[in-house]
């Protein structure tokens, strides 16, 4: 009991930065319906910046997270515009793959800049763990739950109180009607790629922190694992993706604690395959809109 | 207030639109009408944006508009409506109109706390007239997803009405409405003209047409193949023919 109560605690701090990779997903797969396959490589330039500024110039945590989320958002528009801009509606297969070319080649440019396999990353806190009776509670990970809840909250913020918020949620809803009121849908994008690639950008951050170290595979893992949460949470939803995020984290925190690590990302895929047998739509996701962003414009 | 000149639209071999010439004065009410394909909605998609066009020019007022991106447009005083209704589905009825007359705010007063701070009070009068004209007050808090046909149709004219428009093309208002419905959607029209809002309206309701349009242009075949007052239409035999003709293919 004692075991299964500290698993679930521990899996649920993992869980909350899954959420926020699934956020990032989300809001792209919401504004564009395509899955963009850079999103991942995307945070890994951020991650590589920051540890190019940790490694060579001894950089701070707090200077290394602000690399992280600005070099991912400008890798988030560079694929905006090379791989989405151009793409007029009905090209979305050509985006996607185009996407894949992307993410090949971000991942080779870090490569080039950081060439050994694995580099250390800075630590978010340092300390003893706090014991609470039979449980124990990391201090970082206490601060990454604490920073992954503020930022969820900050882009709830954003989607719901500002005026870009609002043209997103429009060009989400149907795209075509949001040009007609007057929502400029171009930069409405350019701005969604930069705020989920940011958002990604600190959740990668938060990960590495807890990790201390940062690999070339990096960019995969943060694909895979954002898009798994988004897929169990439902595809377009920020709720679901929390909710997904979450879920995964646990059920992969059990899944090491009871057959070993090699577990782990079995049972995330698991996870996912009993999701789209049981539940394609995922937790809180609905069939797409008939009349969603990209149907016919010539009628 | 409207002109297009020489404009074309060819989608791969098929000249959707070949070369219309058309001029709508201010204050008009000018029909667009034409067999199913004759490039009627392109027209519409045209003016307001949503695609290039393959050769001539979009003038607003005297001003080339051809190459301006949509959301310019509609702050320039272009709204329209849909053939096939496209309504935030997720807002409420009031915010729909909310944030259409939002992009009309920022046009006139781009302060930075207005922005913020949501519709002032004079607005959300506004919103609130606008709803009872279109008979829509009592589901002001519905969403937009859960009106019946009837109340969407109005919905999206309200909408394209709360960004206070100079120019408002109105594509097949009447499609799928009743003959109840039909009459009210013609005395709306005909109220809107005393606000000197000029009126592009493309049906395929003959009746509405005649009755309040001051002018009727017809399109076959992407070409325009007549244009004059709605009793001279009605006998220019080309006209006739070019409907029967339609009917013959079905």
């Amino acid at each position: 009991m004692i075991d299964f109560v500290q698993t679930t605690v521990d899996g649920v701090m993992v869980g909350c930065s899954y959420g926020l990779l699934a956020i990032g997903f989300t809001l792209i797969f919401g504004v564009i319906r395509r899955l963009n396959l850079s999103y991942g490589p995307s945070i890994m330039v951020g991650a590589y910046l920051g540890t190019f500024l940790y490694v060579q110039f001894g950089a701070g945590p707090l200077l290394v997270a602000v690399a992280v989320v600005a070099g991912a958002a400008i890798a988030g528009i560079y694929v905006e515009r090379l791989c989405f801009a151009p793409m007029k509606g009905g090209a979305g297969v050509a985006s996607m793959v185009s996407s894949f070319a992307i993410w090949m080649q971000l991942e080779q440019a870090m490569i080039l800049l950081l060439p050994r396999h694995t580099y250390a990353f800075p630590a978010l806190a340092t300390g003893a763990p706090w014991e609470f009776g039979p449980f124990t509670l990391r201090p970082d990970q206490l601060l990454m739950l604490i920073l992954a809840i503020a930022t969820g909250i900050i882009v709830n913020t954003i989607i719901y109180r500002t005026r870009f918020g609002t043209g997103l949620r429009l060009v989400t809803s149907n795209q075509i009607a949001a040009h007609l009121v007057g929502v400029n849908v171009r930069n409405v994008m350019l701005g969604a790629f930069a705020l989920a690639s940011a958002v990604g950008g600190f959740a990668g951050f938060l990960v590495l922190a807890i990790d201390q170290q940062v690999t070339p595979m990096f960019g995969m893992w943060a694909t895979i694992k954002g898009l798994i949460a988004m897929m169990i949470g439902g595809l377009g939803s920020v709720p679901g993706a929390i909710a997904g995020g979450l879920v995964l984290g646990v059920i992969e925190a059990h899944a090491q604690g009871l057959v070993g690590p090699q577990a782990r990302d079995l049972t995330a895929y698991l996870l996912l395959f009993l999701c789209l047998v049981l539940r394609p739509g995922g937790l809180f996701g609905k069939a797409p809109e008939a009349d969603g962003a990209f149907s016919s414009r010539s009628t | 207030m409207l002109e297009l000149s020489g404009l074309s639209k060819h989608f791969g071999g098929v000249r959707a639109v070949d070369g219309v010439n058309l001029k709508v004065g201010r204050g008009d009410i000018v029909g667009l009408i034409g067999p199913n394909g004759s490039g009627k909605s392109t027209i519409v998609n045209l003016i307001c944006g949503l695609f290039p066009p393959t050769a001539g020019n979009v003038l607003l007022a005297g001003k080339d508009i051809t190459s301006l991106p949509t959301h310019i447009r509609v702050g320039m005083g272009i709204a329209r409506t849909f053939q096939n209704i496209r309504l935030f589905g997720q807002l409420s009825v009031w915010q729909n109109l909310w944030v259409a007359q939002n992009s009309d705010q920022h046009r006139k007063d781009g302060s930075f706390l207005k922005r913020w701070l949501g519709a002032p009070g004079a607005a959300r009068a506004e919103i609130d007239r606008t709803l009872e004209f279109f008979n829509l007050e009592k589901k002001r808090d519905e969403l937009a997803a859960n009106l019946s046909f009837g109340e969407q149709r109005r919905l999206e004219m309200a909408r394209a009405l709360a960004a206070n428009p100079s120019l408002l093309l109105l594509d097949e208002p009447a499609a799928g409405m009743n003959a109840e419905e039909i009459e009210q959607l013609d005395e709306r029209i005909r109220t809107l003209r005393k606000t000197g809002i000029t009126i592009l309206l493309i049906e395929h309701h003959m009746e509405l047409v005649m009755a309040v349009t001051d002018r009727v242009a017809v399109l076959n075949f992407g070409q325009k193949i007549a244009d004059g007052g709605p009793a001279e239409i009605q006998a220019n035999p080309q006209v006739r023919e070019a409907y029967l003709g339609s009917s013959n293919v079905k």
